[in-house]
């Protein structure tokens, strides 16, 4: 009966099945976008803030002179979180004096990677060093190729007066080092008073061989939520699991540490937590996009049912007048609704998963693969935009009197 | 049915009252109706336009409820039936007719017959079409099953309605000027029709009329005047 009913309206009421459709569709098929774009963008969002700077600090754990040992370093392209670090260089400093055409100063001697070929068994090879995570870097000149060249910072170059090209012979402890200057470099920040030259010669300079004073590491991070903020001391070995498992810059951090004998890893909270805040903006507002759309859609569902529901009050009465009862009234009103729902759901995901595509193409230029999740979540969504769109419509109809519409 | 059942009224009112309005100001329409049908008469409601003849044929048709009084369908009190009995009662035992026809545009004769079989069962059964077809062919549409409303005379949608009232073969059929929109001889037909239908099935019938000339033709005249029988 029902199904008799339900193909009569369908076929013969076309323009209101077609508007119902319609704002359904386009419901599922933003909310699928959105929902389908918005975990690539989240990870190309966390990606261009990685260009913001490491967020991980890696430290030799004992409280004085101890360091870190640079054999150390390719284990951390092996750990769990692998794929989530963009990036690390280590450092090896010291305080130094600068010499340079009859000039003196002081300054910090900083030995470092630039962009080092890293070979790892079993791994991707990669580029790994300060060009990597300090992006942001500029530098006049270049990037130093060899193992008596350098790039100094732009305070310390003008103190030194000295530009590229030149030399500058570096004193620590009596032991010396002349450096060729190939860039001037420009950071903005404490980096502009050193001298970065490569890791082995400052590493034989200071006669520490192998030693590595700190590690910046670069890792792709989820903010912090509550569960993230608990000491891991204090959580079971489940919450443990779980908490291990997320890419919280704690966990990462604790996941690194691990590999770095001697180590300890501390976030940089200052950039772990804007990058968190930012991240959980973008996400609410894609939600509040997403339950926008359909909010909207269940309002043009619901505005094209009351106007349907006036033209069939006189069927709706009828039908209470030969014994519809209030159970078949509703089967019928939100079974059409359903139905029309469940197509509209359907039409919507496959118009909002091409869309998601298109937008990612274009913005990201990156492809994307639409989770599994999403198909289901698309039908729920248009079913629930569907029931809100009722409640309304059908109240209306329940309370139709058949003696108001059919006395003669 | 043999002289010694004891048999009960289709139909039984007592004191019957409605009033309209609210907050107060209220207008009695029916002043105290009281009338007894038995199964298979012929009867025609007649009285002056706002005399209370659809309100009254509503109340019967459990459409309504009564202000006071009370109202016995077959013996049974229908003052204190739930919402669902009501309708349920209704569904099974009372057909309508109404002036305006009332059929869903969109659905086709023979649609609309089975429209209340479908209510009842909840489902379509081969036994169904097949008594929606023969109540067409009854009623003279037997070519015009597959027409829409809208492809059909007054006269034609009036008798696919009376059709639609005789779909669950209810006890009582109530019709409201059912030919006060059609020409004499389209009327004519369907009090011919009625009668007749009266007359194989032993279906009770009231009939509000507003022509004296067909009111004359049934074997009980009831009379409304400002909301009192009269006669
Ligand atoms: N729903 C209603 N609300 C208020 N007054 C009504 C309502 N229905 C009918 N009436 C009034 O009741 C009186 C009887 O109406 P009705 O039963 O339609 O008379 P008839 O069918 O005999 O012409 C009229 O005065 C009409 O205005
Ligand atoms: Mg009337």
């Amino acid at each position: 009966m029902l199904f008799r009913i339900l193909k009569n309206s369908f076929l013969k009421r076309p323009k209101a099945v077609l508007l119902i459709f319609l704002s359904i569709t386009m419901g599922a098929a933003v909310a699928t976008a959105f929902l389908g774009i918005s975990g690539e963008i989240s990870h190309k969002m966390a990606l261009e803030l990685r260009s913001y700077g490491a967020n991980i600090l890696l430290e030799p754990s004992a409280v004085e002179g101890g360091f870190l040992r640079e054999e150390d370093l390719p284990k951390i392209k092996t750990v769990f979180w692998k794929y989530n670090i963009t990036g690390f260089t280590p450092y090896l400093f010291s305080i130094a004096e600068f010499s340079a055409g009859g000039k003196k100063e002081r300054g910090v001697v900083s030995g470092t990677w630039f962009a080092k070929q890293l070979e790892v068994p079993g791994e991707d090879s990669s580029i790994q060093g300060i060009k990597g995570i300090a992006p942001w870097w500029e530098v006049q000149g270049r990037w130093p190729e060899d193992a008596a060249e350098a790039i100094i910072g732009a305070a310390l170059a003008k103190r030194l007066n000295v530009v590229a090209g030149g030399d500058v012979t570096t004193i620590v402890r009596g032991r010396s080092q002349q450096f060729r200057i190939v860039g001037v470099v420009t950071t903005g920040g404490y980096e502009e008073e050193q001298l970065f030259a490569p890791l082995v010669t400052v590493q034989s300079l200071l006669q520490l061989p192998g030693k590595v004073s700190r590690v910046l590491v670069s890792a792709l991070t989820v903010p912090m939520d509550d569960f993230g903020k608990k000491d891991p001391a204090t959580m079971s070995k489940d919450e443990y699991e779980k908490w291990y498992c997320t890419a919280y810059v704690t966990s990462v951090a604790k996941n690194v540490e691990e590999v770095m004998a001697g180590s300890r890893a501390k976030p940089i909270w200052q950039i772990a937590s804007a990058e968190g805040a930012l991240l959980k903006k973008l996400n609410s507002v894609m939600l509040l996009l997403t339950v926008l759309a359909l909010g909207a859609s269940a309002t043009a569902v619901s505005t094209s049912l009351m106007a349907s529901m006036a033209e069939r009050s006189p069927e709706i009465a009828l039908m209470k007048a030969v014994g519809a009862d209030r159970f078949q009234i509703s089967a019928i009103f939100v079974g059409e609704t359903l139905l029309i729902s469940m197509a509209g759901g359907v039409v919507g995901y496959l118009l909002g998963d091409q869309l998601a595509e298109v937008i990612s193409r274009t913005v990201f230029s990156s492809t994307i693969v639409s989770p599994l999740w999403l198909f289901p979540t698309a039908i729920i969504s248009a079913l629930s935009v569907a029931i809100a769109g009722s409640v309304v419509p059908l109240r209306r109809a329940l309370l139709i009197e058949p003696v108001r519409v059919l006395k003669g | 049915m043999s002289e010694h059942t004891i048999h009960t009224p289709i139909l039984q009112l007592t004191d019957v009252r409605k009033e309209y309005g609210s907050d107060g100001i209220t207008t009695e329409v029916l002043h105290g109706i009281s009338l007894t049908m038995e199964q298979g008469e012929f009867t025609a409601l007649i009285g002056p336009s706002g005399s209370g003849k659809s309100t009254l044929l509503n109340i019967i048709g459990l459409l309504e409820q009564p202000t006071g009084g009370s109202l016995l369908m077959q013996g049974r009190e229908t003052g204190t039936m739930p919402e669902e009995e009501l309708t349920r009662l209704r569904g099974k035992s009372i057909g309508f007719v109404f002036q305006f026809h009332h059929l869903i545009p969109a659905f086709t004769a023979l649609e609309n017959v089975m429209l209340p079989l479908m209510l009842e069962e909840g489902r379509l059964t081969p036994e169904q079409r097949e008594r929606a077809v023969w109540l067409l062919t009854r009623v003279g549409l037997a070519d015009r099953v597959d027409f829409k409303p809208g492809k059909l005379s007054g006269g034609q949608q009036q008798r696919v309605a009376i059709a639609r009232a005789l779909a669950v073969n209810p006890p009582l059929v109530l019709a409201d000027e059912p030919t006060g929109n059609l020409d004499t001889a389209a009327a004519d037909g369907i009090f011919k029709l009625l009668y007749e239908i009266n007359r194989e099935s032993g279906t009770t019938f009231l009939i509000v009329t507003h022509d004296p000339r067909l009111a004359k033709r049934c074997s009980r005249v009831v009379e409304l005047v400002d909301g009192r029988v009269v006669s």
